[in-house]
């Protein structure tokens, strides 16, 4: 049959002791040569970039939880900042209008003493006046009784005649006539 | 192991196939050509296309002890060692396996001579290098062996899963062969991971720790019992290795030249048409499975450097746990094989 005549005649089952040897030492001299020349830099340089990697990446967590911590402080100062600007603001705003009452108040007072001032003035001068008035009608009337009776009185006399006759004159028309009269 | 059956069980249908129709001889001189040229041999044999011609370039032959060839069956045969003679002759897969560790050596020493000021990788090769370093750093060595004592084998893992890649693609060139499909190379290689990871094991648990893991952790009356398996136990782990590896990379090119070998069987030119895609669809696969393969002998060297490892912290009681997460992993190997088949 076949299959007897294809093992015996195949020597690919045959383990040759020289091809054993010859695998073991050509795999050693390899092994030895690519240790020296390739494994050994090459291993040695990943294990450098991967130390590398690791600390980069360390180094950049770190940065990040200080940055982090300085934006919540950068933070925190803004708001301290805007705080007590607002807080002086309203001062500011409280103080001025506290101001502006005070003056509204001091200028409202002042220009009420004016007022009073001015109505005491004129009161003053109108009493002046009406007192100057009433003198002068005195003094016009005795002229004129004077020259009416042409003849010579006790002037004190006459003084108080006219002077009684003046007080029953009514005040504004006298006045009123007085000055046009002057 | 799996793909070996299925490669054996086609075979036999296309013989029986191949002996109603074409005639016997064409068939076995298929079988024939198919397995002198995933086998091993005393010369290299270069086709010239298109021709029956083929430079045949004789390699030395070295033979120390007392060898004498014997007549038998099969031709001369020279004694084994056991009968005093050592034959270091350089074959074709020697060669393979050379040329492969030139390239490897050249294509690396290229990749990873680069500004060594400069943390980061230039270019497609670095790049590519340095993914390759840093998965097999990363998700083999320190996922299986851990962080604190992965880093010391990971050169021993890399130099295996870019020694082996080599061999495994270099066999894809026309030419050329694929070493790892022979025998003699995977047990070789995975008597290399068999000492690393024994010494792995010596260092972590110190040698009397190791002799002590030899029992099991047992009670002493069991240990006539326990003493054999745990020996065993200790070779079938590169037995493994060998065999998963060979025949993954022996059964892909079989099938390769079965395909093509088939247009022969047949003697009609319109099976090319069917063959001729499927080869190379095959083709596409094997250059897959060679990174596979690979991947997965780095793995359970990993894996099995990692148990070694494992024995100096744990004790004897987690041998047990151990040896379940060695089957879930060769459960998963399972699954990559049938992928890669």
């Amino acid at each position: 049959m076949f299959l007897p005549t294809v093992l015996a005649a195949s020597n690919f089952v045959q383990v040759r002791p020289g091809l054993i040897f010859w695998t073991i030492v050509t795999f050693v001299l390899v092994m030895v040569v690519l240790r020296l020349k390739a494994w050994g830099p090459i291993l040695q340089l990943v294990q450098e970039r991967e130390t590398q990697i690791a600390n980069s990446v360390e180094s950049a967590k770190k940065m990040l939880v200080d940055a982090e911590a300085k934006l919540a402080e950068a933070k925190e100062a803004a708001n301290k900042a805007r705080q007590e600007a607002s807080e002086t603001i309203r001062r500011n705003q409280a103080e001025m209008s506290a101001f502006r009452e005070e003056m509204m108040a001091k200028s409202r007072k002042d220009a009420d003493e004016y007022k009073a001032a001015a109505r005491r003035e004129i009161e003053e001068q109108k009493a002046k006046a009406i007192a100057e008035v009433r003198s002068m009608a005195v003094d016009l009337s005795i002229e004129v009784a004077s020259k009416l009776i042409s003849e010579r009185m006790d002037d004190s006399k006459h003084r108080a005649l006219a002077d009684q006759f003046v007080q029953g004159l009514p005040v504004g028309g006298a006045a009123g006539a007085v000055r046009r009269s002057a | 192991m799996r793909k070996a059956m299925v490669l054996f069980a086609s075979l036999f249908a296309a013989v029986a196939w191949g002996s109603s129709g074409a005639a016997e001889g064409e068939s076995e001189d298929v079988a024939g050509y198919i397995l002198h040229h995933v086998a091993d041999s005393n010369e290299l044999e270069i086709e010239i296309p298109l021709t029956h011609n083929a430079i045949h370039v004789p390699l030395p032959q070295i033979l120390i002890g007392s060898c004498t060839p014997k007549m038998t069956d099969h031709g001369e045969v020279l004694p084994g060692i056991t009968e005093g003679c050592l034959d270091l002759s350089i074959t074709k897969h020697t060669v393979m396996m050379w040329l492969a560790a030139l390239l490897l050596l050249a294509s690396i020493l290229i990749w990873s001579n680069r500004d060594k000021t400069k943390l980061v990788p230039r270019g497609a090769g670095a790049n590519l290098f340095e993914m390759l370093v840093l998965f097999v750093r990363d998700e083999l060595a320190i996922k299986n062996i851990g962080k604190e004592e992965g880093p010391r084998y990971v050169p021993y893992l890399l130099t295996a899963f870019f020694f082996i890649l080599f061999m495994n693609l270099l066999g894809l060139f026309p030419w050329m062969a694929t070493a790892t499909g022979n025998l003699a190379v995977t047990c070789g290689l995975a008597l290399c991971t068999f000492v690393v990871t024994q010494l792995a094991g010596i260092r972590a648990a110190g040698f009397g720790g190791y002799l002590a893991h030899l029992t099991g952790g047992v009670h002493p009356l069991l240990w006539p019992i326990m003493i054999p398996v745990e020996f065993l136990g200790l070779f079938t782990k590169p037995f493994a290795l060998t065999v998963r590896l060979f025949a993954n990379m022996l059964a892909g090119h079989i099938v390769i030249f079965f395909l093509l070998g088939l247009i022969f069987i047949l003697q009609h030119p319109a099976v090319a048409a069917v063959s001729v895609p499927f080869a190379f669809g095959i083709y596409l696969l094997e250059l897959f499975v060679a990174f596979v393969q690979a991947y997965v002998f780095t793995m359970l060297s990993a894996l099995f450097i990692g148990m070694g490892v494992a024995m100096g912290h744990h004790g004897h009681g987690d041998d047990h746990g151990h040896g379940h997460k060695e089957t879930g992993h060769s459960h998963d190997h399972g699954k990559a094989h049938m992928l890669g088949s």
